[in-house]
């Protein structure tokens, strides 16, 4: 290949060379682009779209064209009784159920750390609820709490707490459906919150235990200075994670209550359904994902600011 | 038995679209003097030599998709160049709305024909979904004429054919023939002495576990009929003609205090609010139920399930009225609809017109225990001999009415269930309870 050296090389090859020789910074576009498409394929996209739809009238039942409305369906959201009401709800699940899956999650984490010779069977009671899905959940808890049939007024019966002529109608008052929803979150839930902080647990090492036994440490005392301590990180990962899934609680009241009596147990993922699906109004329910994401977005900062820093 | 039904029912079939039908059918059926179906201009014919493939969606299981193939198996059979495709699903009929809304709002050429419920031709037509059928078949005055008056009224929009009734279904008072007959209690016609009858068949059994009355109370669509059928029955509607918000608060406030007082005389389980279709089946099935009110599909159930202990001791009636109000029911039921996407419009039409023919209503009848949508096929003594409580079901049937039509029916029924129930669970008193339900009615019923 002749090449004439005093004529400045075409432009094209000067390019090639950059591709086959990159410097570190291209290199390193070069290598993120397949993950940056990828991403924006399954993230970015439908959260643009979704974004972008809550500015439209899209009902899709009576074969309307999507029009344009700008801020209307946000206007729209804070006139929205049922909105509120689902949010109420949603804070309510959420504030009672995270702190109550952590309390029995380090109870059972702690049991499931003991020196059991045989571990493997408390390890798979504790797996099982977590293996379950959530509407599979619902449906043993509504039956459980089912007025006629239920276990819960059985067993009360059997000890004579309650009248059979009167059962106890669990879900149909708007108190104890709540309640009962809850406490099937919790049930649920549990086990995820136990699993990370069992691994937490493993991570202690055991010498800190024996220094603080020579230095006379009380039992308590070692669980206060030594295992809340060591624990924190996981605990603000298993409150995170159980923070945000308990936001997006659906499924549960979902089978237990449908939202009953009324709307009193409707939260904010169910109304976006029913308005979505149910409605086939997709703008407005656009809309409401997006109050419910932006929702999400500020509680988890305030949680990484606060609970974050403390540990 | 049966099988000799089903050939019957095929042969008339056959004959019905034999190529001179009005003299045909008259052969066939000597007690069907004229037909529902005929046009009265002549439908494009579908060209022989060009093979046509139709796909119809058949709906759920309660739509008994088994008995529609052989419909479809029959047309083809008779109709060699038309093939069928069927396709089912969609346990109820809120999941199979959100299916076709989804398909239907894609223009999706996909599916010919579908199967809807009663509640969605208005919403469909309005959308522009459906093919209007004037054109294949004639003039509604001509076409509907022998269809019950209420499927003429669901099924025609502005004039238009915008579907054909498959079969029909309403809302049926089920009850204890032998228990009415042991207590020498007479058939009650209001609501107010089917408590005295429930009470007296209740203090005489002295069977904790009986159920004077079971109704549908938890937040699903059989519970927009249990705050429609007091209402209705003194004589209001929920909406215009032109689908207005039409409701009368003390009327409605009315019938769902009706419902609590049932509650407070021990007649209505307290539990109701938690109550699904197939709850009353099965308790009415077992039993434990003197009076209940269920979809027509409850009969087959009661008369052929296995562990039916109520089999032979059922009777129907039509649902009582509150005092001083006449007798109505909540009408339900499904129809053949032919896509405004369709590539195959004039063949799915003609499809169409053999399924909601009277023999295709007959079969359904005697197979399947399908109400038929024409009034003559309920006294005819071949579908009798099948079906003897069709007798019975006829009035019922007759003196149903429609749920509102709206585009946005999805909000309505929600409106209405979820706060029937939440009355029915007493968290809302009956006067709050409407109001809601009006509140949120006048939102989409503008």
């Amino acid at each position: 290949m002749s090449v004439n050296a005093t004529a400045p090389p075409p432009r094209w090859s000067d390019r090639l060379d950059r591709w086959r020789d990159p410097d570190e910074r291209t290199l390193a576009l070069l290598l993120l682009a397949p993950a940056f498409l990828l991403l924006a394929l399954i993230v970015v996209y439908p959260i643009g779209k979704l974004i972008f739809n809550s500015f439209f009238d899209m009902r899709l039942s009576g074969g309307r064209v999507p029009r344009f409305v700008g801020f209307e369906n946000y206007l729209l959201v804070f006139a929205d009784v049922d909105f509120w009401n689902a949010t109420k709800n949603t804070v309510l699940i959420t504030l009672i159920t995270v702190p109550g899956a952590l309390v029995v999650g380090l109870g059972l984490a702690l049991l499931a750390n003991m020196p059991f010779r045989r571990q493997w069977p408390v390890r798979l009671a504790l797996l099982l609820p977590w293996a379950l899905p959530l509407s599979f959940a619902g449906l043993i808890f509504a039956w459980f709490f089912h007025t006629d049939y239920g276990v819960a007024n059985d067993v009360l019966r059997r000890l004579g707490l309650a009248d059979a002529g009167e059962p106890k109608m669990w879900l149909l008052q708007p108190g104890w459906a709540m309640a009962a929803i809850c406490l099937t979150i919790i049930w649920k839930t549990s086990s995820f919150m136990a699993l990370i902080l069992l691994a937490g647990l493993q991570m202690i090492p055991r010498s800190l235990y024996e220094a603080a036994e020579v230095d006379g440490a009380s039992r308590w005392q070692q669980f206060w200075q030594i295992t809340v301590p060591m624990l924190m990180p996981s605990i603000v990962v298993a409150l995170i994670f159980r923070t945000i899934s308990a936001l997006q609680t659906f499924d549960i009241p979902y089978t237990m209550t449908r939202g009953g009596p009324g709307n009193a147990t409707e939260t904010l993922a169910m109304l976006i359904h029913k308005t979505t699906i149910d409605y086939l109004d997709v703008g407005y329910g656009s809309t409401l994902a997006v109050c419910m994401f932006v929702l999400s977005l500020v509680i988890t900062a305030v949680y990484l600011k606060r609970v974050g820093n403390a540990a | 038995m049966r099988r000799a039904h089903f050939v019957g029912s095929l042969a008339a079939l056959a004959a019905t679209l034999a190529t001179a039908p009005q003299r045909a059918l008259a052969q066939a059926r000597p007690i069907a003097p004229s037909t529902a179906t005929a046009p009265s201009t002549p439908s494009k014919p579908s060209t022989p030599s060009r093979p046509v493939k139709l796909r119809v969606f058949a709906g759920g299981a309660n739509q008994r998709p088994d008995l529609m193939r052989l419909l479809f198996a029959e047309y083809s059979r008779q109709h060699p160049h038309v093939s069928i495709e069927a396709e089912s699903g969609g346990a109820t009929s809120d999941l199979q709305r959100q299916y076709l809304s989804t398909v239907l709002n894609a223009r999706d050429p996909a599916i010919d024909i579908y199967l809807i419920d009663i509640v969605n031709p208005a919403q469909y037509f309005g959308a522009g979904w459906l093919e209007p059928l004037n054109a294949y078949l004639g003039p509604p005055e001509q076409v509907m004429k022998d269809y019950l008056p209420a499927y003429q009224r669901s099924n025609v929009i502005g004039g238009q054919i915008a579907a054909l009734p498959a079969f029909a279904d309403a809302m049926l008072m089920y009850y204890r023939r032998d228990l009415l007959e042991k207590h020498g209690v007479p058939l009650p016609r209001t609501w107010g002495e089917l408590a005295t009858a429930a009470r007296r068949v209740l203090d005489a059994e002295r069977d904790p576990a009986l159920q004077g009355l079971s109704i549908q109370g938890a937040p699903i669509e059989g519970a927009v009929c249990t705050f429609l059928l007091p209402y209705w029955s003194q004589g209001f509607e929920v909406s215009d003609a032109a689908g207005r918000l039409t409701l009368n608060r003390e009327a409605a406030a009315r019938g769902l205090q009706q419902w609590l007082s049932l509650v407070d005389a021990g007649v209505v389980k307290r539990n109701v609010a938690e109550v699904k279709t197939p709850d009353t089946v099965n308790e009415f099935k077992a039993g434990k139920v003197v009076f209940g009110i269920g979809w027509g599909f409850a009969w087959d159930r009661f008369a052929s399930d296995p562990d039916s202990r109520v089999r032979g001791k059922v009777g129907v009636m039509p649902v009582p009225a509150m005092a001083g109000g006449r007798s109505v029911t909540c009408l339900g039921g499904w129809q053949w609809a032919v896509s405004a996407f369709s590539r195959h419009k004039a063949e799915a039409a003609q499809l169409v017109k053999f399924l909601s023919s009277r023999p295709s209503s007959r079969l359904l009848a005697t197979r399947g225990a399908l109400l038929p949508h024409t009034l003559d096929i309920y006294t005819d003594p071949e579908v009798l001999a099948a079906v003897p409580w069709f007798r019975d079901a006829a009035a019922v049937i007759e003196g149903g009415r429609s749920r509102p039509a709206s585009a946005d029916y999805g909000q309505v029924s929600d409106a209405i269930r979820t706060t029937t129930s939440a009355v029915l669970a007493r968290t809302k008193t009956p006067e709050q309870g409407v109001a809601t339900i009006a509140s949120r009615l006048a939102r989409v019923m503008r």
